[in-house]
């Protein structure tokens, strides 16, 4: 029996498997695919304080091994979220970690606020949305702005923080200090790379915005990087996510210095990738003689 | 409504016309569960770096052999590599998702019209008014008389309460032109007589869907029209495959495929 229980910064996870947000809506939409409580966590899709409608379409295209996408972050507000859904995966017996997103720090705090009565393990708060004009990623370039959004979503709660971190940075360790420094209790990457699709027919952009967020199998590698650099650069946990579809995918990445996985993309691919890569890790432990998942963390040898 | 994952397995793939295949697929849980309108997304190729799953519509189902029938037309590189496969290619199918046709409670005349490929997700909404008596008239365009694939199966329902009309682009089988015109002698004709549609549904291009809409509202009949988005998961998660709507963006694939027309805002 492989001991699959993981410790995200104050976060109990059962295994060390939830999904990346935005790719699993609330969970709701995968069940009847996947026992939403079988997962480590489930990790909601970003939500506002008052909701917002999101971008233009068209806002995907495939590209080779990977997706662009240009969302924009549409969703309800934290009220539906609060109403809605979160009831729903407490009655599953899901762990949740909910993404906070905002357009100022008031705003990402104000969220919090709002679900501090509810039941949620942690916050992942979104610095790193490349598809939105405010909040997002333009927070999450800078470590000036990075300490202000974490700082003072750190004051508005105890529980465990985690923090989204960009690829589109020139150096990540020096956003994941910034996060740590703050007081963040876990930090997660990579969110999407920023890319671009052409339709040479008509000599337009694939995606209305022009600019989208790539992902897929096609960025594991650039996520792992990441990784294993922000494992040698700070002592909170990560949770890794970036191209990851199989168990081998995950355990590349705890071996990189992951705490615990998301399954993003590939959740579009197959919807019960989440329960294949549970799977998948235990099976590689078995084979490998691993009777605890927490050794394979940070345990690549070079 | 309950989503499955279906290993299905491919039973035929002929070449209709020169984009245009029919695909006959062993699918028996979605055989026995899918509705006019909904639609099934499948895994096409996970090893040319194509990872996402493709939407398609179903043409007829058949709860007692298990087959689904879809009919494609090669538009990309995804598409051409469905026209390789063989009985006994394996694919793995999301269904049966979406909200189909919804006619009104007691419609007595529905008129259907479908542009090209769009024919196919209305035969399985004309076999179901067809077996429930009620008259339904066709409309069906095409590019050439080739190209009108469904014509034999709309047919083969033959029935007193059945009345197919084609148009075609080069004028090979039926009105030369586009199909809107013979949509717009049955309303017309509808106005001059004690004949009333109560119902229409189109599917084809956007600009045929938006000029049927029109004149459905126009001619005050209820109009529905089923939608084409880009779409990665299918069940509902990831926003991408928005439609513009009064309500609000919904999403083509659980909210939609099928729309009422005066919702949409093309």
């Amino acid at each position: 029996m492989v001991r699959q229980q993981v410790d995200l910064g104050g976060l109990v996870m059962r295994n060390p498997v939830t999904v990346a947000s935005g790719t699993f809506g609330s969970g709701r939409e995968y069940a009847d695919f996947v026992d939403v409580a079988a997962l480590g966590a489930v990790t909601t899709k970003g939500v506002s304080l008052h909701g917002w409608p999101g971008n233009d379409a068209p806002r995907i295209a495939e590209t080779p091994s990977g997706m662009l996408n240009s969302i924009g972050l549409q969703n309800p507000g934290v009220d539906h979220l609060k109403h809605h859904d979160l009831p729903w995966l407490a009655a599953q017996g899901a762990t949740v970690i909910v993404n906070v997103s905002g357009h100022s720090t008031q705003e990402y705090v104000q969220v919090i606020e709002a679900l501090e009565e509810a039941p949620v393990g942690a916050y992942e708060v979104n610095i790193s949305c490349p598809n939105v004009d405010a909040g997002g990623m333009t927070i999450g370039c800078h470590p000036l702005s990075v300490q202000e959004v974490v700082g003072a979503c750190r004051v508005a709660t105890k529980r465990p923080l985690i923090v989204k971190l960009t690829p589109n940075v020139t150096d990540i360790t020096e956003i994941a200090r910034a996060a740590e420094y703050s007081g963040a209790d876990a930090i997660s990457l990579i969110n999407t790379l920023l890319g671009m699709a052409v339709d040479v027919k008509r000599r337009r952009p694939m995606l209305s915005r022009v600019v989208g967020g790539l992902s897929g199998p096609c960025v594991k590698p650039v996520a792992l990087r990441m990784v294993w650099e922000c494992h040698n650069a700070v002592r909170i946990p990560i949770l890794g996510m970036g191209g990851i579809t199989n168990g081998e995918d995950a355990v590349e990445f705890m071996l990189c210095g992951a705490t615990a996985v998301a399954v993003g993309t590939a959740n579009f691919m197959n919807p019960k990738a989440t329960e294949n890569v549970i799977a998948g890790i235990v099976e590689y432990c078995e084979e490998q003689g691993v009777d605890d998942v927490n050794d394979l963390i940070g345990a690549l040898v070079c | 409504m309950q989503l499955f994952d279906e290993r299905a397995e491919v039973v035929g793939n002929i070449q209709l016309s020169e984009r245009i295949y029919l695909m006959g697929i062993y699918a028996p849980q979605t055989a026995n569960s899918i509705k006019p309108g909904q639609f099934v997304h499948i895994t096409v190729d996970n090893t040319t770096g194509h990872i996402l799953r493709r939407p398609f519509s179903v043409m007829a189902a058949d709860p007692e052999t298990g087959i689904i029938d879809i009919l494609y037309q090669v538009v990309g590189s995804l598409t051409e590599v469905m026209t390789a496969w063989e009985e006994g290619h394996v694919l793995s199918m999301i269904s049966p998702i979406g909200r189909g046709w919804r006619y009104p409670a007691g419609t007595e005349h529905a008129l259907l019209v479908g542009g090209g490929i769009g024919a196919a997700p209305l035969f399985m909404l004309c076999k179901d008014l067809v077996s429930r008596g009620i008259r339904t008239d066709v409309v069906l365009g095409a590019v050439t008389a080739d190209a009108l694939v469904c014509r034999a199966r709309y047919e083969s329902l033959a029935s007193d309460i059945l009345r197919l009309s084609y148009a075609t682009d080069d004028g090979t089988l039926g009105r030369a032109g586009f199909c809107t015109s013979l949509v717009e002698d049955a309303l017309t004709a509808m106005e001059l007589s004690d004949v009333s549609y109560d119902y229409i549904a189109v599917c084809g291009p956007e600009p045929l869907m938006r000029s049927v809409a029109s004149m459905a509202e126009a001619a005050n009949v209820f109009c529905e029209a089923s939608l084409e988005r880009r779409m990665a998961c299918g069940v509902g998660a990831c926003l991408s495959c928005i439609v513009e709507t009064r309500g609000g963006r919904r999403r083509a694939c659980v909210d939609g495929p099928v729309f009422e027309t005066k919702e949409i805002l093309w």
